[in-house]
């Protein structure tokens, strides 16, 4: 046995050392390219974080509906499913518009049409803040911002809700 | 807003906007074992319906933690203890109390509560989170609502 071992030389060593050596830096400089090439395969076929609230693209129309939908949410000590809601509509372009029922000013729930004295108008029933179907914010009502607006997909004609993104003041 | 740090900061920079406090009236025993299950399933209901109200007008609506008292208790002195947490509301500006209760019994001793009583016939259901009783809470939440926002 030993006198096999004395047959690795000084030569054959350094040779395989370099070429395992060699090896590693070779796979640590691949393996970010081929993990971005194969990340989209790995990716679940659900979108992440949206999450499908009901409605078929088809029955969109341009006048503002509420749809309602739940999702699971972990926060700090609870889980617990949390209702969301969103006014949808097709504006102007043909365009999908998801907008957050929040009000911009407190935080009440804004509801279409929700004055008869301000028709065409999201209105809070907390101070009369009131947006343009938009969302913009009118200005001499409280709100300050528009309302947030739901980036949105659809998937298989069914629209498909993720987070609200903040947009700016009016 | 609810009683919690950040809904209480939120409030204390726009006090000049809430004017209506929500107080949810709720009665605890253990005494009476038949009425377990009916008491804290109507606590239960009684705690999501007040929440919910909470988030739909939460910009002018403080609702604040529960009054409890003992089923059996004397009223009138109960009607003095609630009487009480009143008075120190109204070291605030706060032009609307609500009493929320399913307990008929309050209804007796409405004009002597420094408040508006709202008293709701009982919401029972086997499943409180069946579909059923979803829609049945967001109408009574819709009503309720709507109710309140009469008295602005």
């Amino acid at each position: 046995m030993s006198e096999e071992k004395q047959q690795v030389s000084r030569r054959q060593f350094l040779n395989y050392t370099l070429t395992g050596v060699g090896g590693f830096m070779a796979a640590g400089l691949l393996i970010s390219p081929i993990r971005m090439a194969i990340d989209p395969v790995l990716k679940p076929s659900s979108v992440g974080d949206y999450a499908n609230v009901g409605l078929a693209v088809e029955d969109i129309t341009t006048e503002p509906t509420r749809v309602d939908w739940k999702i699971d949410q972990v926060d700090g000590w609870y889980e617990s499913e949390v209702s969301k809601a969103a006014w949808v509509f097709k504006n102007e372009d043909d365009e999908i518009m998801a907008l957050s029922p929040t009000c911009t000013h407190l935080g009440c729930v804004v509801s279409w049409e929700g004055s008869e004295k301000y028709p065409n108008e999201f209105f809070c029933p907390c101070h009369d803040g009131r947006y343009y179907k938009d969302g913009t914010n009118i200005e001499g009502t409280p709100p300050t911002r528009p309302l947030d607006r739901f980036e949105h997909k659809v998937e298989n004609g069914m629209l498909y809700l993720g987070n609200a993104q903040e947009r700016g003041g009016a | 807003m609810r009683w919690v740090k950040d809904d209480i900061q939120t409030y204390k920079k726009g006090k000049e906007y809430f004017d209506t406090v929500i107080v949810p009236v709720i009665p605890f025993h253990l005494s009476q074992d038949a009425e377990l299950d009916k008491s804290t399933s109507l606590s239960e209901v009684m705690n999501i319906l007040a929440h919910e109200i909470e988030k739909e007008l939460s910009g002018r609506v403080l609702l604040i933690p529960g009054y409890h008292y003992i089923k059996q208790s004397d009223k009138e002195e109960e009607v003095k203890r609630i009487n009480s947490w009143v008075e120190d509301i109204q070291k605030q500006p706060f032009n609307h109390i609500f009493f929320l209760t399913f307990d008929p019994s309050w209804k007796k001793y409405e004009r002597e509560l420094e408040g508006n009583l709202l008293w709701l016939p009982g919401i029972q259901s086997d499943n409180i989170h069946s579909d059923e009783m979803h829609s049945m809470i967001r109408n009574q939440v819709a009503q309720i609502g709507e109710l309140i926002r009469s008295y602005w």
